[in-house]
């Protein structure tokens, strides 16, 4: 079974905003070419960087979200290649507005997907206002609500940089719906993406119809809510660990597990198996619980905590992750080589099917790619 | 713009929708949006949690207890434009009845835990027996290999995120981490996946005939975002970790306050040209060895306090207008209620408004991805429980009346509760007012 989207041709000329859909639809059949200018994509020079290796291949961001495209150099103003490379392309992604792009609509065929992933949109009062990663998720109302009161408020996972992978992805499902539609009635159409909106969307918590609806003010809670108790991080031996409980079962066996441990008869007593009075008595519970969490490690209370049928998860961090056992045992964890030829470990698949589409290859050289297409 | 429902992209896609909370209900929003028939099966006995939540203002309404299953914001938010069929798939005929309308579908799409979709008799075997090429896709937390460690194992959606390293990402360097408490990447980011994996399920099946099972684990899913810092930690043993809101890549980049309580704005000039512009706002506001981009790097504790001291002058929206007319990313530190007043949000129309059987109308968020030809339509708010069991049981299932009262006096279906109360939302009348773009109630 080939890959659903073998035989299709995306030019890619975005730096991070794209990158992400320029990977899957790559591992999903695609031929994608990265045009980059001389000096290479901004992508390649966001650290960290590889310390054997020199620039501009040495990012690896880069060797990571190029993976299974190609390479073509353009000279700035080289109109005949960029017509070259663009006369037989089904799909352009590109991270600016009409006036600022590089590619002139008359080189650009009647059936050729245009997607463009933008700061605030192609229309309104911020059309030409710029974005990033903080600044999406600063318009978006969730900023504003995560960290500690007495803190300034921090942008969710800030280094992952979500707000642009999710940009990428609702752009690729744009391009995937375009390309449907152009298979269906023969009219290819453009996809626009405005980063606010994206993020926006995914933020429904502090939107204006949940506001509209409480007109509750959302406020800072740092790591944990009084929506239940207990309910957030809690520390451990390496970290914390996460405990989310609201049933009656949880919190049953999760008082049981306390008692077991630590020795504490007073946490199952009847009336603490009343949600308000424990979110009241959060204090206390909150400290019995941390003399429980305070005596494992991140795994031990995950493993224990599940095997008692409790929401609890470790706090994990990258080191944690790649050693994680369900991972391996899944063999999630594959790897790729860089441009000095040392092999590293990657995310596999994104997710699997039962046809084999996903394939990757190495992230290409600067101009790997550029005779093949150009000479 | 004249768009024919007919020419939407999904027009003609039936979804058989067995979705909870966000997962796999976001993803269906999308694909109805987009033209496609998406039926949410639903349960009485274990209902999806936006049936539980209800909304504030009826909290006191205890004659209203019955319908309270259809009123929360998230019902619209996550369901908009899809069809709600009651249907007890834990019951013989009910279940019978699913399968007689899974035959009838296109995408199978669920996140239900794997160990719940064996239990009901729905896996990709199961569904294969009466739909020899529909496209399967299952969003479960780890997977749905029994043989996997995690299998078994329950992760809510706020246990997700720390799950996956994105809580230990969050927060200022020298602070514990800090929750990422109301908003569920894994969530969304496992729905954008279902979404591209399903259309290219359909690729598939359109060009081959044949269709195909998708597990989206939400932990693999989700980790696919960590691929520099899986590499670095392989590389090198770094364990990146939070940094506050600052940048790798360059510096300033924060938030800071402005003149007011808990007024913040975020700013990000990470580029020599972004350095450049602001000099020319900041004057001696800040050190002269700044204008080195290494000593910025190298200094940020120095260079956000005094940044800050410069901020706190100034009002926060102003601000933000300047340093953006001078080409600096910065924007207001939103919240919620400034959103209401966001008129670049509003006038894009990101707040729709349509029918609701239940509420009159209801009022949510756009779609952001926005299609230049076939943009895509929302024929509804989301339905009340149950709103369309009837309807789908008679014209896909092929039932009659009398079956389907048969059907529902044993339990294996319900309809909507209360169909003739109908209640409007406390803003109702003045919505047009708060949202440009919405209509007036007498309008419609």
């Amino acid at each position: 079974m080939p890959a659903p989207y073998s035989g299709l041709r995306v030019v890619d000329t975005t730096g991070l905003a794209g990158a992400y859909a320029s990977r899957l639809i790559a591992g999903l059949g695609a031929e994608v070419i990265r045009l980059e200018p001389p000096e290479g994509s901004p992508l390649r020079r966001l650290a960290p960087f590889s310390s054997d290796i020199e620039p501009p291949e040495n990012s690896l961001w880069w060797s990571y979200l190029a993976m299974g495209t190609q390479s073509v150099v353009l000279e700035p103003g080289d109109k005949k290649s960029l017509g070259k490379m663009l006369a037989e392309v089904d799909v352009i992604f590109e991270d600016n507005l009409p006036e600022d792009s590089l590619i002139p609509d008359e080189v650009v065929n009647a059936s050729t997907i245009r997607t463009r992933i933008l700061p605030f949109g192609l229309t309104g009062p911020k059309r030409g206002w710029q974005s990033s990663n903080l600044i999406a998720w600063a318009a978006s109302g969730i900023l504003y609500t995560t960290g500690f009161t007495n803190r300034a408020p921090v942008a969710p996972a800030a280094p992952v940089q979500l707000a642009y992978h999710a940009s990428a992805a609702s752009a690729l499902v744009g391009t995937l719906l375009a390309l449907r539609s152009r298979r269906l009635t023969g009219i290819a159409q453009d996809v626009e993406i405005s980063m606010q909106e994206v993020v926006l969307a995914i933020a429904p918590e502090t939107g204006v119809p949940m506001s509209l609806d409480d007109r509750v003010h959302r406020e800072r809670s740092g790591n944990r809510r009084d929506l239940g108790r207990p309910f957030g991080l809690y520390p451990c031996k390496d970290g914390f660990v996460s405990i989310i409980v609201l049933m009656p079962r949880h919190w049953t066996a999760m008082a049981q597990w306390v008692a077991e441990t630590t020795g504490n008869e007073t946490i199952i007593e009847e009336v603490f198996e009343d949600l308000a009075v424990r979110v009241e008595t959060q204090e206390l519970i909150d400290g019995w619980v941390e003399e429980l969490t305070t005596q494992g490690t991140r795994i031990e209370l995950f493993e224990e905590g599940q095997r008692r049928g409790i929401p609890i998860t470790p706090v994990n961090t990258v080191d944690a992750l790649v050693d994680d056992p369900h991972l391996k045992a899944a063999d999630y964890w594959t790897s790729t080589h860089l441009q000095d030829g040392t092999e590293v470990t990657v995310p596999g698949a994104p997710f699997r099917s039962s046809s084999p589409w996903w394939s990757m290859t190495p992230a290409p050289r600067l101009g790997e790619h550029t005779e093949l297409h150009l000479a | 713009m004249t768009q024919n429902e007919g020419d939407l992209p999904l027009a003609g896609i039936r979804v058989f929708e067995l979705g909870i909370a966000i997962a796999s209900p976001f993803c269906g929003r999308l694909m109805a949006h987009f033209g496609a028939d998406v039926i949410k099966v639903e349960s009485r006995t274990s209902p999806d949690v936006v049936r539980i939540l209800g909304s504030a203002w009826l909290r006191d309404r205890e004659d209203l207890a019955p319908i309270t299953s259809d009123t929360s914001p998230y019902v619209s938010e996550m369901n908009a434009s899809k069809r709600s069929i009651g249907l007890e798939l834990k019951t013989k005929r009910g279940k019978e009845v699913a399968l007689q309308l899974l035959a009838e579908c296109d995408v199978f799409l669920a996140n239900f835990g794997a160990r719940a979709l064996t239990d009901l008799g729905l896996t990709y075997d199961d569904v294969l027996a009466v739909n020899p090429n529909v496209v399967y896709v299952q969003l479960p937390g780890f997977g749905s290999d029994q043989d996997m460690p995690y299998y078994p194992f329950v992760a809510w959606g706020p246990n997700q995120a720390p799950l996956v390293g994105m809580d230990d990402f969050t927060g200022h360097a020298d602070d514990p981490p800090a929750g990422i408490a109301t908003v569920a990447p894994p969530d969304y980011m496992s729905a954008l996946h279902a979404a591209i994996a399903t259309l290219s399920g359909l690729e598939q099946r359109d060009t081959t005939g044949q269709g195909v099972h998708i597990d989206v684990s939400q932990f693999e899913t989700t980790l696919a975002l960590l691929g520099p810092f899986v590499m670095d930690y392989d590389l090198t043993g770094a364990v990146h970790t939070r940094m506050g809101n600052r940048s790798m890549w360059g510096a300033p980049q924060g938030v800071y306050p402005c003149n007011g309580h808990e007024r913040w704005i975020a700013i990000s000039a990470t580029t020599e040209a972004d350095w450049a512009a602001l000099r020319t706002m900041l004057g001696s506001a800040v050190d002269s060895d700044f204008d080195t981009a290494s000593v910025r790097l190298a200094n940020q504790d120095r260079l956000d306090e005094q940044l800050a001291v410069w901020t706190s002058g100034f009002e926060v929206e102003n601000l933000a207008a300047r340093l953006q007319s001078n080409g600096i990313a910065a924007h207001v530190v939103s919240t919620n209620e400034d959103l209401l007043h966001d008129t670049h949000v509003t006038s894009r129309d990101w707040y729709q408004v349509a029918a609701s059987k239940r509420l009159g109308r209801d009022v949510f968020s756009g779609c952001a991805v926005k299609l230049s030809e076939t943009p895509g339509s929302w024929t509804h708010a989301g339905p009340s429980m149950g709103e369309h069991t009837r309807e789908v049981l008679s014209e896909v299932v092929g039932l009659s009346d009398a079956e389907i009262d048969v059907l529902i006096s044993e339990n294996g279906a319900f309809e909507q509760l209360e169909p003739d109360v109908v209640v409007s939302r406390p803003w109702d009348d003045w919505i047009h007012l708060l949202l440009p773009g919405t209509q007036d109630a007498r309008d419609l």
